[in-house]
């Protein structure tokens, strides 16, 4: 499905062709500080279809498990999180385009999670929690 | 209680006492785009007690309610740090709690906004998860 999207001030934006099945949850430690959050969406977009306007601040980020290296983009006017993807000069096979910017965000439902074992203890319980549908 | 943490890369650390009975989630649109993800999840610092060090890069927005936000995050690496009230005089700082050290000990009270949150957000027990990935 087309998916496209901005950052939060505007000066970034993407689009591209995704399967709405390659959605994931991440709650690795990584993630939650490059969030600020409790966990990651993310869904994959193949290179071949992925476009972009604006210039993101790229981070090389070399703490991954696997020993990786990945560049977190983001808006350096407004912080928003882009995507990731991996190092190197030109169009990259696949970007980790992050959910929350996408306007197609409400139809894109997680399939995985991936690092389970540093989630939240309270992220599966968000029902228990007291709620406002506005401000408090 | 005492909390310390910083971003990704190091630049900015901080640390302030906070308030675990004032932790929240939010689910405003605005929370989904400056996160990338599917909420926000914050610790309020007074703002007598917040310290930093390093220089985030600081981004105003203009909330729903008509308020001016002020949104600090890492130049370097992206993290999210707080968000404040701009200009002098006491605040709160709203600090990002995917940053801070001592999360794993404060467990949301509240959530605002939930009339745009994902639909999938409160039960994520029906979707498949390993300990570390494929």
């Amino acid at each position: 499905m087309k998916i496209n999207g901005s950052c939060h001030c505007g000066a970034i934006t993407v689009e591209g062709e995704a399967d709405p099945e390659r959605v994931n949850i991440c709650h690795c430690t990584d993630c939650q500080t490059g969030t600020g959050s409790a966990f990651r969406v993310s869904i994959q977009v193949p290179g071949s279809t992925f476009k972009m306007t604006g210039q993101p601040t790229n981070y090389l980020k070399t703490t991954a498990d696997s020993g990786n290296p990945r560049i977190q983009a983001f808006c350096g006017r407004c912080g928003s999180p882009i995507y990731s993807t991996t190092p190197g000069e030109g169009q990259q096979p696949s970007y980790t385009v992050r959910v929350g910017i996408l306007q197609q965000r409400d139809q894109l439902t997680p399939k995985r999670q991936n690092w389970f074992r540093s989630a939240r203890s309270w992220v599966t319980e968000l029902d228990a929690i007291h709620k406002n549908q506005k401000q408090a | 209680m005492r909390i310390d943490g910083g971003c990704h890369c190091g630049t900015i650390t901080y640390q302030g006492e906070a308030d675990p009975e004032k932790v929240s989630i939010c689910h405003c649109t605005d929370c989904q785009i400056l996160t990338g993800t599917a909420y926000r999840f914050s610790i309020p610092v007074t703002g007598d007690s917040f310290k930093i060090s390093g220089e985030p890069t600081v981004y105003v927005k203009t909330a729903d309610s008509g308020a001016k936000r002020e949104q600090a995050f890492c130049p370097k690496c992206g993290s999210p740090i707080y968000a404040a009230s701009p200009g002098p005089g006491p605040k709160i700082y709203s600090i990002r709690a995917g940053t801070v050290r001592q999360r794993y000990q404060f467990v949301p009270r509240r959530q605002i906004w939930t009339h745009s949150k994902q639909p999938w957000v409160n039960d994520l027990t029906g979707i498949p998860a390993i300990e570390k990935q494929p």
